[in-house]
């Protein structure tokens, strides 16, 4: 029997041994019912209601289901590749990264939606396949800056810049240090870990991960200077070490050491206005983000699809579409505080009901941003780039590795998440 | 003198002429205890043995989406080998298991012989000491984080309010090595102590009598009668706690996040990165499963046959 068994064992481990593991991709999938839509996406929280309400629009204008399911952002990209893996796919995402999907997506025109061109001229290359077909629109701009609180900075007696007169890293630092003194908190500078985030301020330092001709482009001298004021940063504990080099820190994000008072100065972006107006107690503000070589904030976004493995594929199409539409991103824009990504809406402008002075700001930045910017954040290499530039950096932070060799680390990162990028 | 074969079919008889038992019993009877443990083999099948065969499987190819992949050979494995943090996992990794084996096992026999004790409260620190194990994981590193962090968790506070140093617990990565061992512990020990308790329990106190008749004294009566006679229930919280401690991740994971930058990044936190992070690699999660598996059971199997061999001298 023990024979039988072991022999039984070693077949089963043969035979599946021998198998191509994962399923076919070819048929299922979607939402099933042709008249019913799964929509997979996920909140910032003040975009949840307004969500909501234009899918309710659309069921009622279409006659339709549309199944909508929150995700939690950093689980997204991982439950939507075990969904494609296992044809339970739903026929709408909206997500960060295109790249892992990008093959998998359905050509809009194709489905009837022919809108691509009425959107961001810069967010274009992004959206389209290796076909040169768009498979998704940008359902938002997003736009990195600082945020201040207003009270530190009056005890301070530091008046706070006006739009169109940004004040220099130099003078940031300084006077984030000064309101820090002023109020005894434990830092100056709350910055969010982030590769994006940091990209910012390479940025304004001169240079990016990726150049307007796709090719990694990343400036030795320009990167060491803007990483190691970081570091600098740091080793003063102007900006918590502890935070960035992840661990023994009660903060889960920088916005938690923003919102309870640690930092006067807060480096993100324009997508936490609408939170930050419900949870933070002081006063706080916008204000524009700090020149180097450059000035401007680093753009960012999310992009809608359909998947060509949709049941309905027109109607995916359609709610792409809808939920993209002018009124329907307006609608965002003033209830969740969104950048708009339709030209129109850029040309004409958003009249904000919420803060609209702080949107003013970031969307004054847009203007100043570098346009290659959008070239390398859109590079199908940048995410993992990012990543990895957050990961050799906290060696630089810990005194384990020179700003330079990080430097280097991050420009051989970049190559390398390029040329998996293209295979 | 030769042994005449058996015969065949179904009149198998024993070299001594009577008729085996397996040819007596009714097939009924003979398939029934297949059948009482088919359930449970069915779960182990398709929740164990396949996914550990498959993991094998995808170890050998390239996939970044699970769905396309590309056959690689042994590259994932050479990746692995040439890849500077895979040995920082796994020397954290073998680090963390060895101290936690030993701290786990010597804890759990001192709790034990003093939890058997006629000592006052015996019921109250039985309880307290295996309070730890009914906590989730989670959110066992999420208090300890909060105890422990340095600018305002609750033992900095304690330390710097009576003038002394305030260490960066999770910060300096030794030390937060050290503190996800001693969490570690603190966690399983009660577990391992209830088990050690019932091995005390389960020893004849008729050689205790003998031995203290004849003098011996409470060092000599542990040394020789305690220690070999549980030496068997030993080998069972050895046994866990290495398996416990080779798949520790959830508390790590709320702990220390893996930081400061990867020293207690253990092998299981390795191989989730690689598996559920940007930039997504399951041939190389795979791979890194298989050698986790290959050393977990290479261990065991050791343990095993060193157990056994004591068990026969």
């Amino acid at each position: 029997m023990r024979r039988a068994a072991a022999v039984g064992f070693a077949l089963t481990a043969v035979l599946l041994a021998g198998c191509s593991p994962g399923s076919s991709d070819d048929g299922g999938g979607g939402g099933g019912a042709p008249n019913k839509l799964v929509f997979v996406t996920f909140t910032d929280g003040p975009d949840k209601a307004t969500t909501e309400a234009l899918v309710k629009q659309f069921e009622r204008d279409n006659g339709v289901t549309v199944e909508l399911q929150f995700l939690p952002f950093s689980e997204l990209e991982q439950q939507l590749q075990g969904r494609l893996a296992s044809n339970n796919v739903p026929d709408v995402i909206r997500t960060q990264n295109l790249q892992p999907f990008r093959d998998d997506l359905l050509d809009l025109k194709s489905a009837g939606q022919d809108v691509a061109n009425q959107y961001l001229d810069e967010a274009q290359k992004a959206i389209k396949n290796k076909d040169g077909a768009a498979v998704a629109l940008p359902s938002d701009l997003t736009m990195n800056g600082p945020m201040v609180n207003k009270d530190a900075f009056a005890k301070a007696g530091i008046p706070l810049p006006p739009v169109d007169k940004p004040w220099t890293w130099d003078e940031l630092i300084t006077n984030a240090k000064a309101a820090q003194k002023a109020v005894g908190s434990p830092f100056a500078i709350a910055y969010d870990k982030s590769g994006h985030r940091l990209s910012s301020m390479l940025n304004q330092y001169g240079t990016d991960f990726y150049g307007a001709d796709g090719k990694v482009a990343l400036d030795q001298g320009k990167a060491t200077a803007a990483l190691g004021k970081f570091v600098e940063l740091t080793q003063q504990n102007a900006i918590s070490k502890d935070f960035w080099i992840e661990s023994g820190t009660k903060y889960k994000g920088a916005n938690d050491i923003f919102i309870s008072g640690d930092a006067p100065l807060y480096i993100s972006g324009n997508w936490q206005v609408g939170q930050f107006d419900k949870a933070i107690k002081f006063n706080w503000a916008a204000i524009p983000n700090p020149c180097a070589a450059r000035c401007g904030g680093y753009p960012g976004g999310k992009f809608m699809a359909a998947f060509k493995r949709s049941a309905n594929p027109p109607l995916a199409a359609k709610l792409v579409a809808f939920m993209n539409s002018r009124a329907a991103q307006e609608k965002f824009a003033i209830e969740a505080q969104f950048l708009p990504t339709r030209k129109d809406l850029i040309a004409e402008g958003v009249k904000y009901a919420v803060r609209p002075a702080d949107m003013a700001v970031f969307l004054a930045d847009v203007k100043r941003t570098d346009p290659a910017s959008y070239a390398s954040n859109y590079n199908p290499g940048f995410s993992p780039t990012a990543t990895e530039l957050v990961k050799q950096l906290a060696r630089s932070i810990a005194g384990q590795q020179s700003i330079g060799d990080t430097v280097n680390a991050v420009r051989t990162a970049a190559q390398k998440n390029l040329d998996a990028a293209g295979k | 003198m030769t042994v005449a074969p058996a015969p065949a079919g179904r009149d198998r008889r024993t070299p001594d002429g009577r008729r085996s038992r397996r040819s007596s019993t009714p097939w009924n009877q003979r398939l029934a205890p297949y059948l009482l443990v088919l359930p449970n083999m069915a779960i182990f099948g398709v929740f164990i043995l396949y996914p550990a065969v498959n993991g094998f499987n995808i170890s050998r190819f390239d996939s970044t989406n699970a769905r396309t992949f590309t056959p690689v050979g042994t590259q994932n494995y050479e990746r692995l080998f040439s890849d500077a943090e895979f040995f920082d996992a796994a020397r954290a990794t073998a680090i963390f298991v060895f101290a936690f084996v030993v701290l786990s096992t010597v804890l759990s026999i001192a709790l034990a012989l003093l939890l058997t004790q006629p000592i006052k409260g015996r019921t109250f620190f039985r309880a307290a000491f295996f309070l730890p194990v009914l906590l989730s994981p989670v959110v066992v590193g999420l208090i300890w984080s909060w105890i422990l962090e340095r600018q305002s968790g609750a033992l900095n506070s304690l330390l710097g309010g009576i003038g002394l140093p305030e260490p960066g617990w999770l910060v300096d990565g030794p030390l937060a090595l050290g503190v996800t061992i001693f969490v570690g512990t603190w966690m399983h020990v009660g577990f391992y102590t209830l088990i050690m308790m019932a091995g005390l329990q389960a020893i004849d106190q008729s050689y205790y009598e003998a031995a203290r008749m004849d003098g011996a004294t409470s060092w000599q009566q542990f040394r020789h009668i305690t220690l070999p006679l549980l030496r068997p229930t030993m080998f069972v919280v050895i046994i866990l706690s290495m398996i416990a401690g080779f798949q520790a991740f959830d508390f790590i994971y709320t702990l220390t996040g893996g930081g400061p930058l990867g020293a207690t990044t253990l092998m299981v936190q390795y191989i989730y990165e690689h598996a559920f992070r940007t930039p997504i690699q399951y041939g190389l999660a795979a791979a890194g499963s298989v050698i986790l598996f290959v050393t977990i059971f290479g261990l065991t199997v050791l343990n095993f046959l060193y157990g056994r061999r004591k068990e026969s001298v």
